[in-house]
């Protein structure tokens, strides 16, 4: 039964070098300056020349220089300057004519830039979103001054807390402003007419009619309204639009557009939506339960990648397949496909600075990178056909080149028992006192428990005797007599030769004040003075602690301490309610002086 | 690329800059939403630094109008621990955009982890009111229900969230329900119904496994175990609990190359140095396991199990005195165990103290219902001291015992309890050995015997505690000199070996329990 956990079965670890050996190092710049999103590498044979070039949509440092840069082997070929950040970047080919060389897009706020030969060709710009007519019809009354800055204001409120057309920035803005600001901002503005303006959040492409390596692709976009639009290459108008209930974050389309074709979007709702060809709403849809951090499509099965650490494999109708934990978090995934041996796998960048690559569930290679990698891409590049490109969270860049005799075996990742099980168990150590201990015990253990049984009964006779005595006194610190239930506490602050005394008394029952209470020093006066050795203490009201602060002066200067004794009375008692023994520091004021 | 930005600036005329002579009129707004998605992307990498760069930058840019970026903002708050101050930026968005079942969500969910599970239920309840088939809504429901016990109530929530869609964190939900209301076997039947709708995890494999465990159906709880290791060799639960059972069957090198996993996983788990203690155990490395069974009690000083197995070890060291002290530590968190005041006796006749030996056996003999080790071991005492009345009258009732467990399974008894209490029935001149009418064939199955006594001497319930504050007391109190030490000669020893087949057994119980508890 236990032989399914036997531990002799360590063969098959993949060797961390023998995994490295797949690639060659080709380059690796840690100051290449490139800050971006696995969305905005493509790679592509921008010239028609067969020298592919990387194309890279980058943020810049803390998203602050917006550039497009475009790389020839290590080196940047040009770099330009863009309006805004980068949504996304892909390569397409827009006519059927020759040359074929593919035009570049760039997602960018509410515009789609079109290059092509690195030359701006055309801008597409997202359409207009209606404006709410309520809000349109309020704007033209203002316009008309027709109505006063307050009723304006009041109307759109009412708009925005029920319409379903949310309001514009102009409103919103207004509803902002203070009363004094409206009219200058209603004169400003009335004469506008209102805009609604979405932006772009995802781009992707997706093959016109054919479906070869080399056909026309339209372009998919993912907008911030929630709807997905499908753009004709050649002419750049809206050939499809469909709706999503949330936010498209990633993009994945499969088919060609004429015929069939199924596209998976995973939204900011955590759920990943399934759409096909003349379906206007959502076909199926995964529940996630956590955000997708990138989703891939190999063959048929979809691979999305969660921010809880883990790798899920869906069908194309929602069912889940399979799960793999990964050991840190996902940072970045993408295809990789190595056409010569027809396979197809899933890159996935983690914090830990690891790069893994899945099919299916099998482990297939491990590359560890000095940094984490944030951003992947793996297809042709110069004239090598599979060149696996990377750049990291602190802007560096690493170019890596898969051997042409590497074959990604699966289970050469990580097989057999956990690494944990080779290490000793750290046993604790017992001395050799500890043995001879244990000798005596075995020899006189009968002595030596009525020995503990004996002192242990002294010990509770002695605390017993002790706590009588203190109850007797009126010791302790805690008065439980039922009229004056009190409690004190003192603190002594100061390094002499003046200290602090501070008596905290609280009155402890729930409901009545005490009244009457005297507080008594008592002290060898040859070595402390106090201000005051006796005086009343005021009502004591339930519950609240009061401080009662008084100045001890040391008197001596030998470094003598002493005890200071504190007695509690009640005014016409001469015994204590309390009394409390403090010992007092040594006077270290003095004894530096 | 100069030339390129000419080319741009003429042929794309509503770009930037072209717009700037209209701009000294009226300022154009920025759009809102004009980098939610760089948000989003840095929020799902954990990037929270940069996250919070862009968000502060939209938020300046639209004047605190941009709804996302505030409701990214709260959640990464609520993730560093600011529950109160993300609750309080919900609430701004609630603001900015007020039908929105998702912020509602996410106003219940701080609600939720502040503790105010009522006050979340109705947030909760207004949100299904937007969005009535979201199963998130129904299942979180389900979960403030359990939390405010209204167990009833929550099982319908979390049923509505399974009719919706099924995650497998409803069904562990719904387990739970059924576990905190004592009924195992449907919190079974859902645990089932879980993992043939996701086989693969290991969570829900491992707590299968357990409570097949608790049960008693072994064959299952292995294979369940089983199947969690192998889709994750690290599981911490599956590895204790797979390796207890190997313990159970005397496989110790087996179950401590697995507990290596665990101890680099979980170096501070109470349950796993005491399993390894227990291993050394039964590997006859008695300092081994006093050692990792030290750990495990510095590591869970008020855990009773790990003292009964460190009072059972010292007992073996025949360190009776340390022995007394561990048992009577684990009498005092477990008072309703007839073995434990067994165990104590066993160490009180080896420390001489026969009298309080005998009310510690008298206190056993009354909790336990069927572990004839009990009857045995104070007959044996009973008969050392003279007293053949009595040890009789034990004798018959340990055969009585012996009789029922022989009805009920079909399990062997210990050789060597059958061959003490056969030398005893010849001296008591009873019985005759008619008992033991099975054949002791294979050592190892007679820890299922007592295990499985074991098992159901947890379920006694018992009324008191006056009867063991007595005998603690009694224990404690025992000052008086040895009356007739060396009388008893050849008997004396016995009671103690017995209990030294025990070790895998003891092993057992603290574990299991301490994995149920866990969930």
């Amino acid at each position: 039964m236990a032989a399914a956990f036997s531990s002799d079965s360590d063969s098959g670890r993949a060797e961390s070098n023998e995994a490295s050996s797949k690639w060659l190092d080709a380059h690796y710049d840690p100051m290449a300056n490139i800050h971006t999103f696995s969305a905005c590498l493509a790679l592509a044979d921008l010239h028609g020349d067969g020298e592919y070039k990387l194309v890279v949509g980058d943020l810049g440092p803390g998203g602050q220089q917006p550039r497009l840069k475009v790389l020839k082997g290590p080196a940047v070929l040009s770099e330009s300057p863009l309006p805004a950040l980068p949504a996304a970047a892909v390569t397409f080919l827009m006519e059927q004519h020759e040359p074929r060389t593919p035009a570049l897009a760039l997602a960018s706020g509410p515009c789609v830039y079109v290059y092509k030969n690195l030359r701006p060709y055309f801008k597409f710009s997202l359409p207009q979103l209606p404006p709410n007519p309520l809000e349109q019809d309020l704007w033209n009354q203002a316009k008309e001054d027709r109505i006063d800055p307050l009723t304006l204001k009041e109307m759109l409120e009412g708009i925005r807390e029920k319409a379903e057309v949310p309001l514009s920035v102009q409103s919103l803005r207004f509803l902002q402003l203070e009363l004094s600001e409206m009219e200058a901002f209603v004169n400003q503005h009335k004469s506008k007419s209102i805009k609604r303006q979405t932006v772009i959040t995802t781009m992707t492409t997706l093959k016109k009619n054919l479906a070869d390596e080399d056909a026309v692709s339209c372009l998919v976009l993912g907008t911030e309204s929630k709807e997905l639009l499908v753009l004709d290459p050649e002419a750049f108008t809206i050939l499809a639009k469909m709706s999503l209930p949330s936010v498209p974050v990633f993009l994945e389309v499969s088919g060609q557009f004429d015929v069939e074709f199924r596209l998976a979007a995973a939204c900011r709702n955590g759920n990943i939506y399934m759409l096909r060809r003349d379906s206007k709403r959502p076909k199926y849809c995964i529940e996630l339960s956590a955000q997708p951090v990138g989703l891939v499509r190999v063959h048929k099965v979809l691979v999305v990648g969660s921010n809880q650490d883990s790798l899920h494999g869906f069908t194309h109708k929602g069912k889940r397949l399979w799960t793999v934990q990964m050991p840190a978090a996902i940072l970045t995934m993408n295809l990789l496909e190595q056409c010569s041996r027809g396979l197809q796998a899933v890159m996935a960048g983690l914090a830990n600075g690891e790069v893994r690559i899945y099919h299916d569930k099998a482990l297939l290679n491990v590359i560890r990178t000095p940094d984490a990698v944030t951003s992947l891409c793996f297809g042709r590049y110069g004239r090598e056909d599979n060149t696996l490109i990377m750049t990291t969270r602190g802007g560096g860049l690493i170019i890596k080149i898969l051997k042409r005799t590497a074959v990604f075996a699966e289970g050469a990742g990580e097989a057999g028992p956990p690494p944990a099980q080779a290490v000793k168990l750290n046993v604790p150590r017992k001395t050799r006192l500890y043995v001879d201990q244990t000798l005596r015990e075995r020899e006189a253990g009968t002595a030596m428990h009525r020995a503990f049984q004996a002192d242990l009964y002294l010990l509770r006779l002695r605390a017993a005797r002790a706590y009588v005595q203190a109850l007797e006194s009126s010791l302790s610190p805690v008065s439980a007599t039922a009229r004056e239930p009190l409690k004190l506490h003192a603190v002594v602050q100061g390094l002499g030769p003046t200290f602090k005394l501070t008596l905290h008394l609280q009155n402890t029952s729930t409901a009545r004040p005490i009244l009457g209470l005297l507080v008594c020093f008592l002290y060898n006066e040859v070595l402390y003075a106090l201000p005051q050795a006796f005086f009343k203490v005021p009502l004591l009201v339930p519950g609240l602690s009061y401080p009662l602060e008084t100045f001890v002066e040391s008197l001596s200067d030998k470094g003598i301490s002493d005890i200071i004794k504190v007695l509690v009375l009640r005014e016409g008692q001469s015994a204590p309610l309390l009394s409390a023994h403090i010992n007092m520091p040594m006077s270290e004021g003095l004894a530096a002086a | 690329m100069a030339e390129g930005k000419v080319a741009m600036r003429t042929q794309f005329p509503p770009s930037a800059e072209s717009q700037k002579p209209r701009l000294k009129k009226a300022p154009e707004f920025p759009i809102l939403e004009k980098q939610n998605w760089l948000i989003h992307l840095h929020y799902i990498r954990k990037d929270y630094e940069a996250c919070k760069a862009v968000i502060k930058e939209q938020l300046q840019e639209t004047q605190g109008l941009c709804e996302y970026a505030i409701y990214v903002q709260a959640l990464i708050l609520r993730l560093e621990g600011n529950i109160q101050e993300s609750l309080d930026l919900f609430q701004t968005c609630a603001v900015l955009s007020p039908p929105c079942a998702d912020n509602l969500k996410q106003v219940a969910r701080s609600l939720f982890l502040l503790g105010k599970h009522k006050a979340a239920t109705e947030v909760y309840n207004e949100a299904a009111k937007l969005n009535q088939k979201d199963w998130e809504i129904c299942h979180n429901l389900g979960v403030c229900y359990i939390y405010l016990k209204q167990f009833n109530k929550a099982q319908d929530q979390l049923h509505n969230a399974l009719h919706l869609n099924r995650h497998d964190l409803t069904y562990i939900m719904l387990g739970k329900i059924h576990l905190l209301e004592g009924d195992l076997d449907k919190a079974i039947e859902i645990y089932k119904k879980a993992v043939e709708f996701s086989p693969e995890n290991t969570e829900l494999l491992t707590t299968l496994g357990l409570l097949y465990l608790q049960l008693g159906i072994y064959q299952k709880a292995f294979e369940h175990l089983g199947n969690a290791l192998t889709y994750d060799p690290t599981n911490y639960k599956a590895i204790l609990a797979a390796g207890s059972m190997m313990q159970t069957h005397g496989d110790f090198d087996v179950a401590l190359t697995k507990y290596r996993v665990v101890a680099c996983a979980v170096p501070e788990s109470p349950p796993l140095w005491n399993n390894i203690g227990m291993c050394f155990f039964g590997k006859k490395k008695y300092v081994a396991a006093i050692s990792c069974l030290k750990r495990a009690n510095y590591l869970a000083p008020f855990d009773w199990k790990i003292l009964y197995n460190l009072g059972l070890v010292h007992l073996t060291m025949q360190q009776y005195a340390s022995a007394f002290h561990f048992l009577s530590a684990a009498i005092n968190f477990q008072p309703k165990m007839g073995e434990l005041y067994m165990l104590l006796a066993v160490a009180l006749t080896n420390l001489e103290d026969t009298e309080n030996a005998r009310r510690a056996y008298t206190e056993a003999v009354r909790l336990d219902k069927c572990n004839p080790l009990v009857n045995l071991n104070y007959a044996v005492l009973l008969y050392n001291q003279g007293e053949k009345g009595g040890a009789r009258a034990q004798y018959q009732e340990m055969e009585k015992k012996v009789n029922m467990l022989k009805d009920s399974s079909s399990l062997d008894f210990d050789p060597e309890m059958v061959e003490v209490a056969q030398k005893l029935g010849a001296a008591l001149q009873v019985g005759e050995a008619l008992v033991w009418t099975k054949p002791v064939k294979d050592p190892k199955s007679k820890h299922r015997t007592t295990s499985t006594n074991k098992a159901t001497s947890f379920q006694q319930p018992l009324g008191s505690n006056q009867a063991l504050g007595q005998a603690m007391s009694s224990a404690a109190a025992c000052r008086k000199p040895p009356s007739g030490a060396g009388g008893t000669s050849q008997l004396t020893k016995p009671p103690s070996l017995p209990l030294e087949p025990e070790p895998p057994v003891a092993a057992q119980p603290p574990e299991v329990s301490a994995q149920t508890r866990e969930k």
